[in-house]
């Protein structure tokens, strides 16, 4: 934090008197603009409480002491909530920059999840069935978006003049990214007088269940992958 | 280590346990209860919040909840004594409830006119002031009043008071001893005779939607009569009341002229019931910043939210300010969430939260929501 500050005052030293307000302005509402001018031996921040931890078991705390660290963003806080999951499917929720908004739509949605199971839970008779429903809104957020991931990919590949689908193997990344991009294509898929947050919250209580529009979507792409694995050898050949 | 893991359990027990009461009567309720919830009854709830008093949020809340549960707060018990202390025959003494956005203003309203139901009194309880006067749905009945020259009637909205002041005090309208004290007639066929029962007076302004404005006029001027000759004992609530001081309103007439609240026959009413020329009677109120735009919005205290206007016509009143949690009351809503599994997590949570919600109880319960 202070090798931060540090860093800010010289930048303002640096700079002319005439840029002076701009920079203010643009202090006032995030730290820095974006990508930010740090020389690459600034580490990133580490900002849970349990990687420093680990850290300090580690004994690798001295080793970075003395390296200058780069100020953490507002999203990357020690709180007990921090879930970098969420964080993702809201930076995919937003638009133009409007993560206010984002945030809001996706902790309603939670919040709807939270209503829907607790009352249900209440109407659960026996305590099996009590114990069945799962009422962590993020934990169903995960299981949801475990449930979406494919295993496979199609690529099309062009050989002799013809365009194959290619089955081929995912990766970790990719297949996180279309779990969450065909979750939110099936939210936006719906009735004019119904609001996101609801059905984004059907939604992800469906995959959760591992039943819906986007399980059925994985399914196909697997099924379509495990019809055309006569064209795998493409892939080296 | 022992010690500490025994005192860390002996305060989860003690979270676990009390944050509830059993005295389910709030004219009992004392400072042992301060803090704790009771449970109001679902047929209780029906009658006296079916049309409105409880706020949208809460009333969310009651449903996923499945229960009906208000803390005991000390501005609510603050105004219970002081309205079992008071003299009813001195002239009706008003109270001011105030205080931050979502502090609990109408909860405590609420809280206390299930004490004045419990204890008998005739309840006149206007839900949202806001409701009539800012409120535009695209179906908003509006028409120039047939009495008073210049003034605007909301007949749908003063027949769905009327309504709600039917079913609040239906036990009471049955009772013989409220009549009409004169004769008053409203068209050439239609009158309604001197002795009859108040409860026709009632029926009549329900059926008769026209005439709706003018009958909870002088319903009002009946009540303050009756109970100044000791039939009846009344408590006045109105959530929202600096609304009506606010010089402008949202509705216009088909001139699109704007109307001010002076202007709209329901206003003169309720202001008359709020003059204390009358006896056996209290009367709570809000001040509400959520009941005024927002360009009123910068302080809570009434003298800013009334305008000098609302505040000499209430003065001299009884402030009473209702705030944020305390330590006991916040760490009772903790354990009452925890139980109907509102709020979940390690218990880092709750200071966590405690920050950042200020112990605005309203804010709490928002933020504990996606969690």
């Amino acid at each position: 934090m202070s090798n931060h500050i540090r860093h800010l005052n010289k930048c303002i030293l640096r700079y002319p008197s005439y840029t002076l307000p701009r920079i203010s302005v643009v202090l006032q509402t995030r730290e820095y603009s974006r990508p930010t001018s740090f020389p690459d031996f600034f580490q990133n921040p580490i900002f849970r409480k349990e990687d420093q931890a680990k850290l300090i078991e580690s004994s690798e705390l001295s080793k970075i002491a003395a390296l200058p660290v780069k100020p953490p963003a507002v999203y990357e806080t020690s709180s007990v909530y921090h879930d970098p999951l969420v964080n993702k499917v809201i930076n995919h929720v937003m638009e133009k920059g409007n993560k206010q908004l984002a945030r809001n739509l996706v902790e309603k949605a939670f919040e709807n999840i939270k209503r829907s199971q607790i009352e249900r839970y209440h109407l659960a008779t026996t305590p099996e069935a009590k114990a069945k429903i799962e009422l962590d809104p993020k934990k169903i957020l995960h299981k949801a978006i475990a449930n979406s991931k494919p295993l496979l990919q199609l690529q099309p590949i062009k050989r002799g003049g013809i365009t194959y689908q290619v089955p081929g193997p995912i990766t970790e990344k990719r297949s996180l990214f279309l779990a969450i991009k065909w979750l939110l294509e099936a939210t936006y898929e719906k009735e004019r007088t119904v609001h996101f947050p609801k059905q984004f919250a059907w939604e992800l209580l469906d995959a959760a269940n591992n039943t819906g529009k986007v399980v059925k979507k994985k399914q196909d792409l697997h099924r379509q992958c495990e019809a055309n694995r006569a064209y795998a050898h493409y892939r080296w050949q | 280590m022992l010690s500490r893991s025994w005192r860390h359990l002996a305060r989860r027990y003690s979270q676990a346990t009390t944050f509830r009461t059993n005295e389910n009567s709030p004219a009992q309720h004392s400072e042992k209860q301060e803090g704790l919830f009771y449970t109001m009854k679902p047929e209780l709830c029906k009658q006296l919040f079916s049309h409105g008093g409880f706020p949208k949020s809460f009333m969310q809340q009651t449903k996923t909840f499945t229960e009906t549960a208000v803390m005991v707060r000390q501005p609510a018990l603050d105004l219970i004594s002081c309205i079992k202390a008071s003299d009813l025959n001195q002239p009706a003494i008003r109270y001011v409830l105030y205080g931050e956005k979502g502090s609990g203003k109408s909860l405590t309203l609420a809280h206390v006119l299930h004490y004045a139901h419990e204890d008998g009194y005739l309840i006149v309880h206007v839900p949202w002031v806001s409701e009539w006067l800012r409120r535009v749905p695209r179906h908003k009945e509006m028409s120039n009043s047939q009495t008073n020259e210049g003034f605007v009637d909301l007949p749908l909205d003063a027949a769905a008071w009327l309504i709600h002041f039917k079913s609040q005090n239906q036990t009471l309208l049955k009772s013989e001893n409220l009549k009409v004290s004169k004769e008053y007639v409203w068209s050439k066929r239609e009158k309604t005779e001197a002795g009859s029962p108040l409860h026709t007076l009632v029926e009549h302004g329900i059926n008769r939607v026209k005439y709706a404005c003018d009958v909870v006029d002088v319903l009002i001027d009946e009540i303050k009569m009756l109970s100044s000759s000791k039939q009846c004992k009344t408590f006045v609530a109105i959530d929202g009341f600096n609304s009506f001081f606010y010089p402008l309103t949202r509705l216009s007439t088909p001139t699109k002229k704007t109307v001010k609240p002076d202007e709209v026959t329901l206003t003169t009413s309720f202001l008359k019931l709020t003059h204390n020329d009358w006896t056996n009677g209290v009367i709570v109120v809000t001040a509400d910043q959520l009941a005024v735009p927002d360009d009123h919005q910068e302080s809570f205290l009434p003298r800013y939210l009334l305008y000098k206007k609302g505040f000499d016509h209430l003065d001299p009143f009884v402030p009473i300010e209702v705030g944020r949690y305390n330590e006991k009351e916040f760490q009772s809503c903790v354990g009452y969430y925890r139980d109907r599994l509102w709020l979940r997590g390690p218990p880092e949570v709750e200071t966590e939260l405690k920050f950042t919600s200020a112990c605005n109880p309203y804010r709490f319960m928002e933020q504990c929501a996606p969690l």
